[in-house]
């Protein structure tokens, strides 16, 4: 454990001051898997107090999964779970408050039709505030105890603002009030202090924001300890006094910040940094894209985009959660609007554009929610395998459509064989199969996919990327955003690294042979 | 294939008919004289206009949707039959079909346009419904003065003892059966109560099956409004068909409709309709009061909806 | 989730939110609706007696606003407010002294009708919020069994005329210079203010309108909350249930024809969109008033008086589109 010893001047919560130093979260052998897939593997922690700690690693890497299970969304698997020296089992987020743990999200938690004050004081739980005691608001008593809470973290926010009408950081500023107002009762009413966990926040910050974070952390940090997840390595070595970082469900590196540099993280994060498995020939780029983007834009999401796909070639694109991929792809797909740029399909400009039109055009997307928008749960597999509309008439064809079922089922060995079962009767990877033959039924000249091996097992993941790559090998232009890295070093002929809704680096294969850590730099 | 292995299946595919199957032998126990006089022909008369209804009805259910206007459509529909059959003759029933399926698609464009809730805004449309027939008929019953015989056919002509409208509804909501199970439009309809975004996001055409729903419905109220102008030769705002919003969403529902979406038997509707039109029946041989019906009617929709309500469905409900 | 407004709110979108969050708009079309009536018709609406009848018949459905505009606000709706204003009418009449001489239990049958309202308020709640079912549904069938209700209580015998003359006549009496029923209506407009800003109950509404995932996640009993907001509107369409047997004179199963209508499209138009969250009991008032200007205006003006339940479908819907303009999207899922 790392004690910092940094002196402190005036700490805010009294229990600060005891110079016996408990450690506020302990974990032992905690871990949590899914199915087969281990996605925390046996994982040991200690955080004791005044520290920040940034946790960091790759997507997929175990982080999320980490910080369920401490928040008690997840229960795990095995292991103990210490917060300030009693062993616990959280039941949820507000539970997890309630002993002392808080989480502020990326995502906002906030009424935004409320006051800052009344935000403050409604996560206090069940025992509820002095000021709404009774069920009746004394909004003059709420307005002082938010008051003192804001005080606390250094706040200048009006506790009679709406929170409606604050800005981005502002709003975050009242979240980590919120989180602080409980736990840090709870902690020093069991004698310990309060840890705060900052999941990507400054993700959407301007810079003189991350200032006003910056502060807002170092206030935390007399008070108790703060877990900061992030994808900004400079961020991380700038605000942080230790470093946690997460590979494959393991923990691999716990230390100091000193003396550590950015090269080192990506090195630690990475593992051992490696070139694509194969050095298969790279298709040829033919005269002429199915696929041709110009100075693709969308106010917030990603600009000036310019992307060739070319007939037999796999493109795929890497970059952090937030980077634009995601809104980009289903922009091409018609399924977002676009607010600017040309896009033309097998040379032909297109001027309006819908999830309709594209399929007639010849595209394919993929989804990466399966559940939400690919998968239609309720009909049967083969109902889906055929619900693309096809000019081909009003009427279904009972018989054609077995056949058809039959001959995907067998080609991409889907169990079990039984077409006309409801598809929400089938495991995830078979789902992502039966989808999957969907659109490869079409033969489309541009196939899209997203995300598409998420949530299967190894052995339908190595199905589906012998899938996407039959499918160029047949004259597709396949866009990919993989999962990993090595999955797009693996698949991609040309990558294409986003980075704040930008391209950022592109590596063609025929004459570049790019390492994940090359990848990795341009995408943070 | 075993399609049939699971308790959720067998009930959506046996469960109307056997709900009904018991109320009927109930029935059958308590008043055995119902079944051997003239009591099917009746119910199977009071049940025509509930199924027409109960059927539009269960296509927006299929989307997802609900019509809370179709009902006030219907009666609409007969209000214009009982005011052109006179003078339009043999054409006034088609006139009637064709304005009522223009106010289903009217609904149906001003929905998908607007992207507002189904229920608020078929509310609204009931309200102007309910208001058009007040003023059509200047608060005033409407009697059929000439050409009957157009629609009177409907309810005197019967096969097999029962009118032949209701073979002619039967065979309606077969035609669905077979829309729904068997066409593109069909399988777009159930998909889209299943998974909306995966229906669009798979290139169906969202918005025009939307609309097509919704006429639809607004075309089997229609044909529900010439039944009730048939039955009573005569219609108004407050007379009869002006009490079928619900029962026939009972009707839908206790057929096995599912409120959620996706999924919908027409066929089974038929004993849904057939049930709620026995209510009357059933709840006078158990002894309640004939006016407690629209409590029993009240009872059986929030029951056949609670029952009815995918389990597998998490989330908000609001 | 949470609606990002950007980082940079400005002074401009902050007036813009307090201007919205006053009613701005929907008191200038209020006083619109009345230039333009004034100004149609001279002579027989911009009288006392004319406003005396027109607030007269917006007490009942500001009443029933208040109870409904809560249960709006937490994103549900109550389609039961005409069958539980029968039901409670019906019970009020026959148990106060009446011509069929059926009960009297003196003060007594007022909150007796309100039980029966909160009653049945509750029971919808409890089986929308219990076993998951969409409100509009368990309100439509609970409509249903409140006009039940009424009818079974109405049977079969000659129309029950309240027996106490003063009473009847209460509501249209004026000593205070506007018609009492109105300023009862008034009260229940204060009671429902207080609970919207003052109580537990109504703070939580808001926060289940505008964010129930996070009401949850916050540990918030939604259920409960949502039980005790239809009960209460259950018991405020009660009390319209009396007031319009008291207007009657009567009892009678469709004491609240109309009014389901007439409420809604006051509520929306008033500035409680149908998604919830925002809005409240006062914003209903001015929702009201609107509506209630406009067909009595209408009516002066020479209008046929059955085009009314038209009017109301029609600033209904066209309330709602206005509230949820701005939320369309290429393929949002709306039912």
């Amino acid at each position: 454990m790392i004690q910092t010893g940094i002196p402190l001047q005036a700490p805010l919560c009294p229990d600060a001051r005891q110079d016996r130093p408990a450690p506020i979260l302990r974990l032992s052998g905690l871990a949590k898997s899914f199915g087969p897939v281990a996605a925390v593997k046996p994982l040991t922690l200690t955080v004791g107090r005044h520290e920040v700690i940034g946790l960091i690693g790759e997507n997929g890497a175990g982080k999320s999964t980490l910080l369920k299970l401490l928040t008690g969304v997840h229960q795990p698997d095995a292991g103990t779970f210490e917060l300030n020296g009693r062993q616990v089992r959280l039941k949820g987020p507000q539970d997890a408050t309630e002993h002392g743990l808080g989480i502020v999200h990326q995502e906002q938690s906030l009424f935004t039709n409320l006051s800052v004050a009344e935000n403050i004081v409604m996560g206090a739980g069940r025992k509820g505030s002095a000021s709404t005691r009774g069920g009746l608001y004394r909004w003059r008593a709420l307005h002082r105890e938010a008051a003192e809470v804001l005080a606390r973290i250094g706040s200048t926010v009006s506790p009679a603002t709406i929170v409606g009408d604050l800005g981005f950081a502002e709003r975050q500023m009242v979240e980590i009030a919120r989180t602080i107002h409980v736990a840090c009762r709870t902690a020093e009413r069991q004698g310990g202090a309060p840890l705060v966990i900052l999941d990507e926040p400054t993700s959407v910050l301007e810079e003189a924001e991350t200032a006003v974070l910056e502060h807002e952390i170092a206030r935390l940090r007399a008070i108790g300890s703060v877990i900061f997840v992030s994808h900004r390595l400079e961020e991380v070595l700038r605000i942080c006094t230790r470093i946690v970082v997460m590979r494959h469900g393991e923990l691999v590196a716990d230390r100091p910040v000193e003396g550590v540099t950015e090269a080192d993280l990506f090195r630690m994060m990475i593992g051992k940094d490696r070139h694509a498995r194969t050095r298969e020939a790279v298709p040829p780029m033919t005269a002429a894209p199915v696929l041709r983007a110009e100075g693709l834009t969308r106010t917030g999401a990603f600009r000036d985009i310019r992307l060739d796909l070319h007939p037999g070639r796999i493109t795929a694109i890497v970059g952090t959660f937030g980077a634009g991929r995601e809104a980009l792809v289903r922009a091409l797909f018609g399924a977002e609007p676009l607010d600017g740029g040309r896009l033309e399909v097998a040379g032909r400009a297109v001027a309006q554009w819908s999830p309709r039109l594209a399929i007639r055009a010849g595209l394919a997307y993929l989804p990466a929610e399966r559940g939400v928008e690919s998968a239609v749960g309720g009909l049967s597999a083969a109902r889906n395998l055929t619900m693309v509309p096809q000019d081909r008439g009003w009427l279904l064809s009972p018989a054609g459509r077995r056949a058809l079922a039959e001959e995907w089922f067998s080609r991409l060995d889907i169990r079990p064989n039984l077409p006309g079962q409801d598809l929400a009767r089938f495991s995830g990877g078979n789902q992502q199969k039966v989808v999957l033959a969907k659109w490869l039924r079409l033969k489309p000249r541009v196939l899209i996919l997203d995300h598409p091996l998420r949530g299967l097992d190894p052995g339908a993941g190595a199905t589906v990327n012998a899938c996407i790559r039959a499918a160029a090998a047949e004259g597709a232009g396949v866009l990919l955003l993989a999962d990993t890295l090595e999955e797009a070093l693996d698949l991609g002929h040309e990558i294409l690294v986003m980075r704040d809704g930008e391209i950022s680096a592109r590596f063609d294969r025929t004459t570049d042979d790019p390492t994940t850590l090359d990848l990795l730099e341009k995408m943070v | 294939m075993k399609l049939l292995s699971r308790p959720d299946e067998l009930r959506q595919a046996f469960g109307p008919p056997a709900i009904f199957a018991i109320l009927l032998g109930l029935i059958a126990v308590a008043v055995p004289e119902f079944l051997g006089g003239g009591g099917p022909a009746i119910i199977a008369q009071q049940a025509t206009p509930i199924l027409l209804v109960a059927l539009g009805q269960c296509v927006v259910l299929c989307i997802g949707s609900i019509d809370l206007s179709n009902a006030a459509i219907a009666l609409f529909a007969s209000i214009l039959a009982a005011l052109t059959l006179g003078p339009l003759g043999a054409a006034a029933p088609v006139f009637c079909l064709i304005v009522v399926t223009l106010i289903g698609v009217a609904n149906g464009l001003v929905l998908v346009y607007t992207q507002i809730p189904s229920f608020a805004l078929t509310l609204g449309t009931l309200g102007v419904m309910q208001a058009a027939s007040l003023v059509v008929t200047g608060s005033n019953v409407v009697y059929v003065m000439d050409n009957m015989d157009v629609v009177g056919w409907l309810f005197t002509v019967q096969f097999l003892t029962l009118p032949v409208a209701f073979w002619i509804a039967v065979v309606l909501a077969a035609a669905l059966w077979a829309f729904l199970r068997f066409t593109v439009p069909g399988q777009g309809v159930m998909a889209i109560g299943f998974n909306e975004r995966a229906a669009g996001l798979s290139g169906q055409p969202v918005n025009a099956l939307k609309v097509l729903a919704f006429g639809l419905s607004g075309f089997f109220a229609g044909l529900a409004g010439l039944c009730v102008i048939s039955i009573s030769g005569a219609a108004s705002s407050i007379g009869l068909g002006s009490d079928l919003l619900v029962p026939s969403i009972a009707a839908a529902l206790v057929g096995g409709t599912a409120i959620t979406g996706g999924v919908c038997n027409p066929l089974n509707v038929v004993f849904g309709a057939m049930f709620v039109a026995l209510i009357p029946v059933g709840s006078a041989a158990v002894g309640v009061n004939p006016q407690a019906q629209s409590i029993v009617y009240g009872v059986v929709l929030i029951v056949a909806v609670a029952a009815t309500m995918s389990r597998a469905r998490h989330g908000i409900v609001k | 989730m949470t609606s990002l407004s950007g980082t940079g709110s400005g002074r401009a979108a902050r007036r813009r939110g307090l201007a919205a969050r006053a009613g701005v708009a929907e008191l200038a079309i209020l006083l619109a609706l009345v230039a333009i009536f004034s100004m149609l018709n001279p002579h027989a609406f911009p009288t006392l007696t004319n406003l005396n009848t027109i607030l007269n018949n917006a007490a009942i459905p500001i009443v029933i606003g208040v109870g409904a505009s809560l249960v709006v606000l937490t994103g549900r709706i109550d389609l039961s407010v005409e069958g539980v204003m029968g039901a409670a009418g019906m019970a009020f009449v026959l148990l106060s002294a009446n011509s069929r001489e059926t009960a009297d239990i003196g003060w007594l049958a007022y909150p007796a009708a309100l039980a029966v309202g909160a009653g049945l308020g509750a029971a919808t709640g409890a089986i929308h919020a219990l076993a998951k079912v969409p409100s509009f549904i368990v309100s439509l069938g609970m409509w249903y069994v409140g006009l039940g209700i009424a009818a079974v209580l109405f049977g079969y015998e000659m129309i029950p005329f309240l027996g106490n003359e003063a009473a009847v006549a209460w509501p249209t009496a004026t000593p205070l210079g506007l018609p009492n029923s109105f300023v009862l209506a008034l009260v229940v407009v204060g009671l429902g203010w207080l609970i919207e800003r003052y109580t537990r109950l109504g703070r939580y509404a808001y926060a289940i309108g505008n964010n129930e995932t996070v009401a949850r996640m916050t540990g918030i009993p939604v259920a409960g909350f949502v039980v005790a907001i239809f009960a209460f509107a259950g018991a405020c369409s009660a009390l319209a249930g009396v007031m319009g047997s008291l207007a009657l004179g009567a009892g009678s199963a469709t004491v609240g024809v109309g009014m389901l209508f007439l409420t809604l499209a006051a509520i929306v138009i008033g500035g409680t969109p149908l998604g919830g969250g925002r809005g409240g009991a006062l914003r209903t008032v001015t929702g009201v008033l609107i509506l209630s200007t406009l067909y009595n205006g209408l009516i002066l003006v020479g209008v046929d008086p059955s085009i009314q339940s038209g009017v109301s479908g029609i600033v209904l819907v066209a309330a709602v589109i206005a509230a949820g303009w701005s939320q369309r999207a290429r393929l949002r899922v709306f039912k």
